[in-house]
């Protein structure tokens, strides 16, 4: 089986985890990440990072942004349909 | 009962004419798109974003098919609304993240300790939640914009590679390169964010 250094593995990640890697590469790299554990300590802040970065920049639509929406909507459709 | 109504459904309703159906995909879909908006310009301008996507929506229901899904549909109207509002919008020179790639020493191993590597993992238990808020805010707003839109559609969006690339404009593969480019970048900077050097 193909030896695979850190630095290679690293970029083989996103691949990996989409299941698009080659089979041979795909062992490979879980082979290598097997047993190296700074390789899955980094896996697994690699794969932490999106839900982090999703949940700190989650937020709900402010009431008085909802309410110039619908104030903007009313005006903008009513004068699209008048142009008709 | 409108709540149950499928989208597609309300869309063909909106189409010909019902302002309660138009009403009822605008309430699904506001949240969402003024995060999306949020997320790929500011906050300053995703009300704008806001308000230019339904109205593109709204225009443009009489051209929906339904050959895609009605929420994929709004996103990439959303999507491009957000890309032209930023083109319109002086950019300020982003700071480059690279400091925060992964480091290696000569023989192509990782350079820190596996506790050093595994620490941005927790960064969401270790930092202050209003902190962590406003720091992943302006990281995002630093990244290169071709990672940055590939990172914020496929990761914090969560839609398909497929559908990042159909709305990018971009083949699946330079999707997933873009996304694991900015997902390095912001690994590396949770955790300098907790004090580890990444």
């Amino acid at each position: 089986m193909k030896d695979i250094a850190c630095i290679s593995g690293v970029e083989l990640l996103m691949d990996y985890l989409e299941g698009v890697l080659p089979a041979d590469l795909h062992a490979a790299l879980e082979a290598h990440v097997a047993g190296c554990a700074r390789c899955a300590a980094f896996v697994e802040s690699y794969r932490a990072t999106p839900r982090i970065m999703r949940d700190a920049t989650a937020m709900t639509l402010p009431a008085d942004i909802e309410a110039s929406l619908r104030a903007f909507l009313r005006e903008r459709t009513r004068a699209f349909r008048s142009r008709d | 009962m409108l709540s149950t109504t499928p989208d597609e459904t309300l869309a063909a309703r909106a189409a010909a004419g019902d302002d309660s159906a138009f009403e009822e995909l605008v309430r699904r879909y506001q949240t969402r798109v003024f995060r999306l908006a949020c997320r790929l310009t500011s906050d300053t301008d995703a009300p704008d974003v806001l308000q230019e996507t339904f109205l593109q929506v709204y225009r443009h229901l009489p051209s929906f098919r339904g050959e895609s899904q009605f929420g994929t549909w709004v996103y990439r109207i959303a999507t491009n609304a957000a890309l032209m509002h930023r083109r319109a919008r002086a950019r300020r020179p982003a700071e480059s993240l690279d400091v925060f790639l992964p480091r290696f020493d000569a023989n192509g191993k990782h350079a820190a300790t596996p506790a050093e590597l595994q620490v941005a993992a927790c960064a969401d238990e270790r930092l202050d939640r209003q902190l962590l808020a406003e720091k992943a805010r302006d990281v995002i707003a630093q990244l290169p914009d071709l990672y940055r839109d590939a990172f914020v559609l496929r990761d914090l969006e969560e839609m398909t590679t497929a559908d990042v690339a159909e709305a990018l404009g971009v083949d699946p593969a330079t999707v997933r390169q873009r996304v694991h480019r900015a997902r390095l970048m912001l690994r590396g900077y949770l955790s300098d964010l907790v004090g580890v050097k990444p």
